[in-house]
Parts: C-alpha cells; sequence; structure tokens
C-alpha cells in the first residue's frame, strides 16, 4: 500500500520534470532565434565579384615594422564601403592563427565616413527671404582658423573611422603594439584610397583619448606612406 | 717694490679670470652643426643639465597594461624607475619624478595626475632630458619612441601646447640615437620609430617614450631584476654622455614663426 505522502511526492516530481522540459525547450527556440539573427545574410552592401590586387601593410611586433604586402581581394566600388571591406580585411590577417601582430577576430570597424577638406559649416543666411514652409536658407561657411583642416590638393577627404568599442577594449596594450595598429590602418587607406589626406578615429562614435591606454586616437593623423622597417644606430 | 705687487696683483688677477672662464666655457654647449644665421642673435631656451625627469607611467587606478595575472604594467615601470634614478643620482644627476608611489596623484591633493599634470611637471623641471617609461608584454628588448612631430627650427613666442615638442624633436632624435647605441651596445634588442603618445607633444625637453618589452619570449621576465638593472645601466650611461651633447633649440621671434608643425610622422 502506497502511503498518501508518496502519492503527493510523486506527483510533485512529474510536475517538476515537466516544467523543467517546458522550460528547456523555450531556452533552446531562444537559443535558435538568436544564432538565426547573428546569421543574418541580408545584404548590407552592393555585391561585388572583381578580385583585384590590394595593398595592405601588415605590422609586426616582433621588430616593429610595417610591410606592404598584396593581396587578392573583392572590394565595392563605392569608396566608403570600399575603406571599410579593406580595414575589415586587415583586421581578419591579424585575426589569423600565427600573425605577427596577434589581434582578436570579429567586426573591428562599424562606419568610414569620407569628408571633403576643407571641413565647411553652414550658417543661416540672414540675405534670403523666409520660406513660407517655415524652413531657413542657410549658406555654407569655411571655417576661419587657419589650423583647421585643410585640403593638400584639390578633392582631398578626410576618413573619420568609427571603430567598435568591442575591438578597442581587446586591442592588445602597449606603445608598440598600439602604433603599429594605427600605422597599418593609415598606410593601408593612403596606398588603396589616394585621395583621403587625413584621418581620424572614433570609438562607437564618440572620441576615445587613446586607442588601449597609450597610442592618441584624438589627433588627425595625416595619411601617408607608413612602411618602416626596424631601424638600429649605427656603432660610432 | 711695488711694482713687483702690481705685476704680481695683474697676474693673480688674470689667473682667477683665467680659471674663472674655464667651467664658463665647459658649460658652454658646442656650435650646432649648421646654425641658422637668423636665429644665431637670439638665445637659446637655458635648461638644468644635471637634471632628468623620469615619468613612469601610468599609476593608482590606472594599472596600463595586464601583462599577466601577477604583473602590471604601472608596477614595471615603477621598479625601472626607481633603479635608474638610483643610477642616475650616482652619477651627479637630480632626478625629477612624476611618481614615487603607486598613487599616480598632484602634488599636494588627492586629485589624480593628468597626462597634462605630467608634462606640466617635466616642463618646470627644464631637464636635459625626459624619459617616458612604458612596459609592454608584446614584441622584446626595449622599444624607443620619439615625437611625430615635424621638427621646427625653434621655440616660437606663443608655444601651442599640443605642438610644444616640435622645438625640440631634432634633439628628441639625436637622444634616441644616444640610448639606441647604449642598447646595441649592452646586447639588448631594439625597436627604434616615432609615436604619438601623450604627453610626449606637449614636453619641453629632448623626450624619449622607453617601452621595456620581455627579454625573449617570457613576459615574466619584465619583472626581472637583473634585465631591468641591465636596460637602466644602459639609459644612464647613455645619459651621461647626452648630458654634455644636449642643445636648447633658439627662441623665435616672431616673424620667424613658420606654420603650424604638424605630425607627418616622417620615417626615423
Amino acid at each position: 500500500m502506497i502511503s498518501r505522502h508518496q502519492r503527493i511526492l510523486f506527483w510533485v516530481l512529474v510536475g517538476c520534470i515537466i516544467a523543467m522540459a517546458s522550460f528547456l525547450f523555450w531556452e533552446r527556440e531562444r537559443a535558435r532565434d538568436r544564432i538565426g539573427a547573428l546569421a543574418d545574410a541580408t545584404p548590407i552592401d552592393a555585391p561585388y565579384t572583381n578580385t583585384e590586387s590590394i595593398t595592405l601593410d601588415l605590422a609586426n611586433d616582433a621588430d616593429g615594422s610595417v610591410t606592404a604586402t598584396t593581396r587578392p581581394i573583392a572590394l565595392p566600388d563605392e569608396a566608403t564601403a570600399r575603406a571599410r571591406a579593406l580595414l575589415e580585411h586587415l583586421v581578419a590577417e591579424y585575426a589569423l592563427p600565427g600573425s605577427p601582430h596577434p589581434l582578436q577576430s570579429g567586426a573591428a570597424v562599424d562606419d568610414v565616413f569620407l569628408l571633403p577638406l576643407p571641413i565647411v559649416g553652414h550658417a543661416i543666411d540672414t540675405s534670403a527671404k523666409p520660406n513660407p514652409g517655415g524652413t531657413t536658407a542657410t549658406v555654407p561657411v569655411a571655417s576661419t582658423d587657419p589650423t583647421a583642416l585643410q585640403p593638400q590638393s584639390p578633392g582631398g577627404e578626410l576618413a573619420v573611422i568609427n571603430l567598435r568599442s568591442s575591438f578597442v577594449n581587446a586591442h592588445p596594450s602597449g606603445v608598440e603594439v598600439e602604433s603599429l595598429t594605427l600605422l597599418s590602418i593609415i598606410g593601408t587607406l593612403h596606398a588603396n584610397l589616394p585621395q583621403i589626406e587625413q584621418i581620424r578615429f572614433l570609438v562607437d562614435g564618440q572620441p576615445r583619448e587613446t586607442l588601449a591606454g597609450h597610442a592618441d586616437l584624438l589627433r588627425t593623423y595625416p595619411s601617408r606612406d607608413t612602411t618602416i622597417q626596424s631601424s638600429v644606430p649605427d656603432a660610432p | 717694490m711695488k711694482l713687483v705687487n702690481k705685476t704680481t696683483a695683474k697676474s693673480t688677477l688674470s689667473c682667477i679670470f683665467a680659471l674663472a672662464t674655464v667651467p664658463c666655457l665647459a658649460q658652454t654647449a658646442p656650435p650646432a652643426a649648421a646654425p641658422v644665421p637668423s636665429l644665431a642673435a637670439v638665445p637659446a631656451i637655458p635648461f638644468n643639465r644635471g637634471v632628468i625627469l623620469l615619468d613612469p607611467a601610468h599609476g593608482g587606478v590606472d594599472s596600463g597594461s595586464r601583462i599577466s595575472d601577477s604583473i602590471l604594467e604601472k608596477d614595471v615601470t615603477l621598479n625601472l624607475a626607481f633603479k635608474l634614478r638610483s643610477l642616475l643620482s650616482a652619477r651627479g644627476f637630480s632626478v625629477v619624478m612624476t611618481r614615487d608611489s603607486d598613487a599616480a596623484t598632484q602634488p599636494g591633493s588627492p586629485n589624480p595626475l593628468t597626462l597634462d599634470d605630467r608634462a606640466g611637471i617635466a616642463n618646470h623641471s627644464h631637464p636635459v632630458a625626459c624619459i617616458l617609461l612604458h612596459a609592454t608584454a608584446a614584441g622584446s628588448g626595449v622599444h624607443l619612441y620619439s615625437s611625430e612631430l615635424d621638427a621646427t627650427p625653434g621655440e616660437p613666442p606663443a608655444n601651442p601646447w599640443l605642438t610644444a615638442q616640435a622645438a625640440w624633436v631634432a634633439q628628441s632624435q639625436l637622444l634616441q640615437k644616444q640610448l639606441g647605441l647604449a642598447f646595441t651596445r649592452s646586447s639588448i634588442p631594439l625597436v627604434m620609430s616615432r609615436a604619438s603618445v601623450r604627453p610626449v607633444d606637449s614636453l619641453t625637453c629632448p623626450a624619449l617614450v622607453v617601452e621595456l618589452a620581455p627579454d625573449g619570449t617570457d613576459s615574466s621576465t619584465l619583472n626581472d631584476n637583473g634585465y631591468q638593472q641591465r636596460v637602466a645601466e644602459a639609459i644612464a650611461t647613455a645619459l651621461v654622455f647626452w648630458k654634455n651633447q644636449a642643445q636648447p633649440p633658439a627662441h623665435l621671434t616672431p616673424d620667424q614663426v613658420p606654420s603650424a608643425p604638424s605630425a607627418t610622422g616622417a620615417k626615423p
């Protein structure tokens, strides 16, 4: 004869099993949806198939050098998408096993904005008649600051690279390793997008003082050839 | 007898004058290899040849690079600075340090020491060299960096804070070579380059970033006393030579001021 208490305990346990099974099933569905969202292949950039020979300025931590290397890569034609794709390929190179400048894998660049130089603002046009729709006419105004960003040649552009905080927070810390990352980015953009004359960095849309505690991210970097070989002074 | 006394007095005076001139000449810096004629009449900025500024980077809540579970950059830089201070003091230098304990706070205040504060301490001391000490687990040996600013021929009357180092870049690069030679003689692997690391660009002294990397591939060697001592001795030896080679830049008059210096980061 099974006692009443044992029967109650049995049905309570059965109830717990059913509740746990339901909870596990619900969690599984949630995880499947999450993974499905990450693998979303909705196209953002226009498709591109033409492979071209691209120069990447690759850094090496062992000797502090930056070396130009060519890789066959398919890139979009549109300049900002091209710049972003270039930088993603560059970071992907560093995420490969055995990289001489190891960085964490994953998306590094959120956006790249190309702005024509000189940078101009807009002021309200006081001479214009008020529009019936209530809108106000504006006129472009060049900066009167003599140290403002100026182009070196007509058509020169400022590239604003908006890095992801996930990339910056995981970046190795050190003067050499941070400087090499910046030099590599600057040199790669210079080699492939010659219209870029100056480069600024943001992190998640905000200015940040340093990349990982050392290399300055607040200043404007001139776009230039950054290939350097390790230099050791000659004995006298 | 009077004539003899007069002659003796004259020769004594001459001797005293000559003796007084010798240390003055010794203090006078040798002429520059290619002086700019227009700047010849403008006096150079004085600095204290017996003073060295050491800046052990980070400190307090800012631990810098996490080299391993037990090694933090702020501790390595402070240990190296203490060793360097001992060696420099033994060589007759007066050493100014931006911090001499774990905490990096402003003098007489609990407020944290900013990078601009560190530059201010350095600039007020007018040292013959500013050495900014860092440490990293990446690479090996010692990494030497000078400012990326373009060199200007002298210091303008109104020197912008963010590009104050421009007048000293040429001297910083000479100091970089001097230290580079010392490390090469000590068989310490070396990387020399230019970098934009705050607050170097705001310093008005020959300034270098000295980044200590592991001796080989083992990052625990950063805490090795023998390795740190070897690096500190190489720096101290180079600074003894540098003391008499340093040349302060000239003051520029307003009509001599070139356009604002840019940071092109030309190859070293």
